[in-house]
């Protein structure tokens, strides 16, 4: 077994021959911490968060092993509480047992087996907790963000549909072609609005059920092809966009997370520039710098005001009453950074511009 | 209220087809005698609250809920916050494609809210405000 994946034991014990032995015994199968009292035990627990079993002698000087375990249940109640004690003691044993404040008790004197069975049954039912209390985080975000579905679904789906009906209606007493014209240049971009809001919901759901594929990734190519969409769309507004990329080592990670995250930080860049700018531009840099990816968009549109800032990763929030947003596009992407354990980190100036600085680390290869 | 006096309209939201489409309807009735959009909601609030009535004139506000940086709730409350003698000149509405029910509860809760519109607007709804 790799070292990292050793299973965590602390044992207290107020006699060194004890702590001295146990450790001699098991230090090969497991990592053990031993401490000659509570307090050096609490520095072990606060150095060590992913310490999974603790092993407590009943009789201690200051407190027994059944108080010490009560205090723990509030201060770190993750790892699997073990007492080990003399039959004389076996009220009070009991007794804890039934409030929950120990998983089980190993009788002394104890064999070698009793120890070893004890601590892998233990860390059975540490690791079925710790997964279920992951499960229950995930279900919770999961629920909470149905909710928030739900919700937008009545202003970002409804809402353009109702436009539209509304102009169709509007439409039936119109005569004039230029004015009729207008009506459905207007009735296009609601569409367009909702189109896009359910793009953005397809690449959120497809972020959380889909699976990472590390491979790796030539970023000369990749940005190539999102590059030369994008020079159509520049072409046609206007605005000058630079795209360059300083690639000397292979990069490993999932290229399909790294093309939303540009796509959307792209189409960001793009659409919020100001309407009469003299020069509008686009910068992106792509770099891979020691196994770490940094990834530079910037613009010089609109910018985001200082107020706004903290909240854009959010999910449905919206900072500008310009252009089209669906209130997805930066919350995908913080989602996706998230989970190729990257950063992102945003500087704007209003009427200035925005730059997003992306960083990710690379997936080690031989580590698969 | 008179019958025959003619009213002034402020619509406030960020869709651009749904401003448009107010516009035409209330001007459809023929008994507008002013209308403004705002796609902001703190733009509109501004000229709000720089306007003056000397000449007695109502004036009805249409305005959305969900719109960025400041909703139609927020809109509300800051309104409410004006002087009375501004708030006196003028009858909210508030017009969406909400069917949430805090939303639609929420409506009770303003003194300044006359009443909630289902979106679209149609000419048969605003029959409804303007008599």
């Amino acid at each position: 077994m790799n070292k990292v994946d050793k299973i965590k034991i602390l044992y207290i014990d107020d006699e060194q021959n004890n702590l001295n032995g146990f450790k001699a015994t098991f230090r090969f199968d497991y990592t053990i911490y031993i401490a000659v009292n509570t307090s050096q035990a609490y520095e072990y627990l606060n150095a060590n968060p992913d310490i999974s079993v603790i092993l407590c002698d009943q009789r201690m000087p200051d407190k027994t092993g059944v108080q010490f375990f009560e205090e723990l249940r509030d201060r770190f109640p993750d790892p699997v509480r073990m007492l080990i004690t003399g039959y004389t003691d076996i009220e009070s044993v009991i007794d804890s047992v039934n409030r929950g404040h120990i998983f089980r008790y190993i009788k002394k004197p104890w064999t070698d087996n009793d120890i070893k069975s004890a601590i892998e049954e233990a860390n059975k039912f540490y690791l079925t907790n710790s997964l279920l209390v992951a499960k229950n985080r995930e279900l919770q975000s999961a629920y909470d963000e149905l909710g928030k579905f739900a919700y937008s679904i009545t202003h970002d789906v409804r809402g353009p549909l109702l436009s539209v009906l509304g102009a169709l209606d509007l439409a039936k007493g119109i005569s004039n072609k230029d004015e009729l014209f207008d009506l459905l240049e207007m009735m296009a971009e609601a569409i367009t609005k909702l189109d896009e809001y359910i793009k953005n919901t397809h690449e959120y759901y497809k972020l959380k059920r889909g699976l990472l594929q590390f491979a790796a990734i030539d970023f000369h190519s990749l940005l190539g092809d999102i590059a030369a969409l994008f020079k159509i769309a520049g072409r046609n507004n206007n605005i000058t966009f630079t795209s360059k990329v300083i690639q000397n080592e292979s990069f490993y990670s999932d290229e399909i997370s790294i093309k939303m995250i540009l796509n959307n930080l792209l189409s960001n860049a793009f659409n919020y520039q100001r309407k009469n700018a003299g020069t509008k531009k686009v910068d992106v840099l792509i770099e891979v710098i020691e196994n770490n990816l940094i990834i530079t968009v910037s613009d010089n549109g609109i910018g985001i005001h200082e107020d706004h800032i903290r909240n854009i990763f959010e999910m449905f929030y919206r900072a500008t009453s310009e252009e089209t947003g669906s209130g997805l596009g930066l919350y995908n992407v913080k989602d996706a950074l998230n989970k190729l354990d990257g950063t992102i980190e945003v500087t704007s100036e209003i009427n200035e511009g925005t730059t997003f600085k992306v960083t990710i680390p690379g997936k080690k290869h031989d580590a698969k | 209220m008179t019958q025959n006096k003619k009213l002034n309209f402020i619509v406030i939201d960020d869709s651009k087809l749904d401003c448009f489409i107010a516009e035409k309807i209330i001007r459809n009735t023929g008994k507008c005698e002013q209308i403004r959009s705002f796609l902001k909601a703190k733009d509109a609030l501004e000229f709000i609250s720089n306007s003056s009535h000397d000449d007695q004139s109502r004036t009805i506000i249409l305005v959305d809920i969900q719109m960025p940086i400041m909703n139609g709730f927020e809109f509300v409350e800051a309104f409410e916050q004006l002087p009375e003698s501004i708030v006196n000149n003028y009858t909210i509405y508030i017009i969406s494609s909400s069917i949430n029910e805090a939303d639609l509860s929420k409506v009770h809760n303003y003194r300044s809210v006359k009443q909630f519109l289902n979106k679209p607007l149609t000419s048969n709804n605003l029959s409804v405000l303007v008599g």
